[in-house]
């Protein structure tokens, strides 16, 4: 395991990756040396002082566009898009879609018109953003798209681990909570599995999509036994907007079962991590005190590293979009 | 008095299991003589007299398609137009329309205004159920009376038991079958309003994981039909279940057609040319109800069939716009256009060694007739001249450039098979310009 620590190949972290695509609209289908190289570009932005100068991407246009509420998507995607030294334009377009009239397509072009070098969009529906991707002419990040990806997260998820611990192949890591509805679990299956670590997914089965197994994974309804000798146990929210009522029978049953606590996290190896892509319901999905202990939680790591992933990514856009 | 000699052509008549080269002369709206020794001299004393050298052409009975949504996109000429050049010369058209087809004078104003004596005939199903709501059951007999042929709720199922017992039980008294759109509306998350995200997309399984897309479960078919055949067995009504899709469905229906019960059943091209993997790039023309199911789903279809527990083969055409279906797969529309590959796609069967002809022709003409309880079309001599004339291996294309209707989930299929002419009551609603140069002066 030891030889996995360090790169077995030459990397250029002082210049910008090149990926096969100039968008970013999923993990599923990306090779596993743009991921490493997407990491270890953003591991050289984690490094700098944030007072370095990383700006060299100007006269760059970002369109953030949200199409669902967000904080910190939105928030680290803009700071990370200002230290490369492009212009960011927020556009919050909540409920914009349903309304009569204007159709996303016809929003998109306006917005294309305007002749951005980026979209960042985060839609409510799956697919949506490969949906842009076809009909307009610059890059495109899917910040989010309903059940299906949340490529960024999944990235800056990885960066933890890999800075935390090391090296990705070959870790134990258990996705426990509400995977049915989850983008960021999906994201981080294909990633973690491209990478070649253990993935198995901890959910009530009523949380589990089917044929889950198909994506290479290993599934449990049992958390005990999913996070047994875990190195690593990300938490998700449950997503009661994305559901019918039929799920689950109450909060403090799923914390029961499913709410990660002291008695359970012994299961896990003994310096496994806990990480949480946010906002998290404490007592709910995790107990409050394992949260906040920052010996094991790297909630407020995953943050951090999302600034420098973003970075990477919206560096490599440009970077290919030019190339090809 | 004009006489039109066919010569030289295949005529497939499926009513009479005859298939052999003959010569076919219709005059006005009748088939006057079928022969294989042509006696031209006979027509040759007056001009009138129209020859079309018909060699290597096949004639058979015109397409009934049982199942055309009137969506908002079409008004019902134009879609009667377009089914006489795709080779239909009769249609059921569905009463969830603008407005319902749910009262008696709706009905009759319908066949009024689809009346003319050189398009495809349109059939009328009446709503089940009040405003289609699935409570109250709506004036069947007077409708029936108005000619409404058989009841249905359309795109939606008659969901609730006691409603389903008394239409079934009702509509054994004026002979009529009562057809469902087979699905536990609870189960697909149809039942949610529509701003909720629970509503089932597409069908569940691996694809639908990846794609983050909300599982219709295959079962939430066969469950319904479990449930109406039931019904069905209690009342003796005759039962029809439109467009089957899933494996556990066909096993159902074969059962219950084996134990004596008056069930039919159809399907529609897409349930047996594709499957749910052509939803991976989330492209809206593959979003149809009941959606596309799994590879053993379809081929069970296929079975179906091939051992005719499957009885027709409907377009389901449902065509929409541009605009509803240029969205994201969860917000886009449900549905695709039929009518102008049904023929095309039947034939294709055939083409795969699936059935031979006969039995295609069959599953498009004297199938559905049979089961909507109407004269079997049939080309015998002094029998009315519909049907259509079509050259059997002509390879072709689907392109969606090259259809009127949209969006076709077919876009690129190599198909073999081309109409050339739909004739309705003796006279040509549709010609190309192929078989206007078979003529022989």
């Amino acid at each position: 395991m030891n030889k996995l620590l360090k790169n077995n190949y030459e990397v250029n972290k002082s210049s910008p990756v090149k990926l096969l695509s100039h968008h970013l609209l999923a993990i599923e289908g990306m090779q596993k040396s743009e991921i490493q190289k997407l990491l270890d570009r953003a591991d050289y932005f984690a490094n700098l002082d944030k007072h370095t100068d990383t700006k060299n991407l100007s006269g760059y246009v970002v369109l953030n566009v949200f199409f669902e509420n967000s904080t910190r998507t939105r928030v680290s995607f803009e700071l990370a898009a200002r230290r490369l030294g492009a212009e960011v334009i927020n556009i919050s377009l909540i409920n914009s879609s349903i309304k009569k009239g204007e159709s996303l397509l016809d929003t998109a072009s306006t917005l294309n018109a305007m002749k951005p070098d980026l979209l960042i969009v985060r839609h409510p529906h799956s697919g949506a953003p490969i949906l842009f991707a076809e009909y307009l002419s610059c890059s495109i990040i899917n910040a989010g798209d309903g059940r299906h990806e949340h490529p960024t997260q999944a990235l800056l998820d990885a960066l933890t681990i890999k800075r935390r611990i090391g090296y990705l192949e070959g870790l134990k890591i258990s996705i426990c909570g509400d995977i049915a509805n989850s983008r960021v679990a999906r994201s981080n299956i294909h990633l973690l599995t491209t990478m070649g670590a253990k993935v198995r997914c901890v959910a009530p089965s009523t949380l589990m999509p089917s044929n889950l197994e198909k994506l290479g994974v290993k599934c449990f309804n049992d958390m005990k036994e999913g996070i047994k000798d875990a190195d690593v146990v990300m938490l998700l929210r449950l997503q009661n907007e994305r559901m019918s009522g039929t799920e689950n029978p109450s909060e403090r049953e799923y914390f029961n079962f499913f709410g990660l606590d002291e008695t359970k996290l012994s299961m896990a190896s003994p310096n496994a991590v806990i990480m949480h892509p946010g906002p998290m319901n404490r007592g709910v999905e995790i107990a409050s005190a394992l949260a906040d202990d920052t010996n094991r939680s790297l909630i407020k790591t995953q943050v951090e590293m999302g600034v420098a992933v973003r970075m990477s990514i919206i560096e490599a856009l440009n970077h290919s979009k030019n190339k090809t | 008095m004009t006489h039109t000699i066919f010569k030289s052509i295949k005529l497939i008549n499926p009513a009479t299991n005859f298939n052999q080269k003959v010569n076919v002369v219709i005059h006005n709206e009748t088939i006057t003589n079928i022969s294989k020794d042509l006696h031209l001299e006979k027509f040759n004393k007056n001009n009138q007299t129209i020859i079309y050298d018909c060699e290597g052409l096949t004639m058979s009975p015109g397409i009934f398609d049982m199942r055309v949504n009137i969506g908002k996109t079409e008004n019902l000429k134009f879609t009667q137009i377009t089914a006489a050049e795709s080779g239909i010369t009769s249609m059921a058209i569905l009463p969830n329309q603008t407005p319902k087809l749910n009262n008696p004078s709706i009905i009759d104003h319908i066949k009024r205004q689809s009346e003319d004596i050189n398009l495809p005939k349109v059939i009328v199903y009446g709503a089940a159920t009040k405003d289609l709501n699935g409570l109250e059951i709506s004036e069947i007999g007077l409708m029936s009376e108005m000619g409404a042929i058989g009841f249905t709720n359309g795109n939606k199922s008659i969901k609730n038991s006691l409603v389903m017992r008394r239409l079934m039980s009702y509509a054994t008294m004026i002979n009529r079958p009562i057809i469902q759109h087979a699905e536990d509306e609870d189960l697909s998350g149809l039942n949610q309003a529509s701003t909720t995200s629970i509503r089932g997309e597409m069908n569940e399984g691996e694809i639908s994981t990846r794609l983050g897309l909300i599982g219709i479960p295959a079962c939430a078919e066969v469950i319904m039909i479990e449930r109406d055949i039931r019904l069905a067995k209690l009342t003796g009504a005759h039962y029809h279940v439109a467009h089957v899709s899933t494996r556990d469905a066909v096993n159902v229906i074969r059962e219950a057609k084996r134990s004596g019960l008056y069930i039919t059943c159809d399907t529609a091209p897409p349930y047996f040319s594709l499957n749910e993997s052509k939803l991976l790039t989330y492209n809206t023309a593959f979003k149809l109800s009941p959606p596309l199911r799994s590879e053993d789903d379809r081929l069970a279809i296929i079975e179906g069939i091939q051992d005719g527990t499957i009885d027709a083969i409907a377009s389901d055409h449902r065509a929409r716009s541009k605009d509803t279906k240029a969205q994201p797969f969860s917000a886009a529309s449900v549905g695709a256009s039929g009518i102008e590959t049904l023929f095309s796609l039947t034939l294709d069967l055939v083409h795969k060694k699936i059935i031979d002809i006969n039995k295609a022709i069959s599953f498009l003409t004297i199938n559905p007739a049979k089961i909507l309880g109407i004269n079997s079309p049939s080309l015998e001599e002094e029998k009315l001249a519909d049907f259509i004339v079509f050259n059997e291996n002509e390879p072709n294309t689907i392109k969606q450039e090259n259809l009127k209707t949209g969006p076709t989930p077919f876009d690129g299929k190599k198909i073999y098979g081309k109409i050339l002419a739909t004739y309705i009551n003796g006279q040509a609603a549709f010609m190309n310009q192929i078989f206007k140069n078979k003529i022989i002066k």
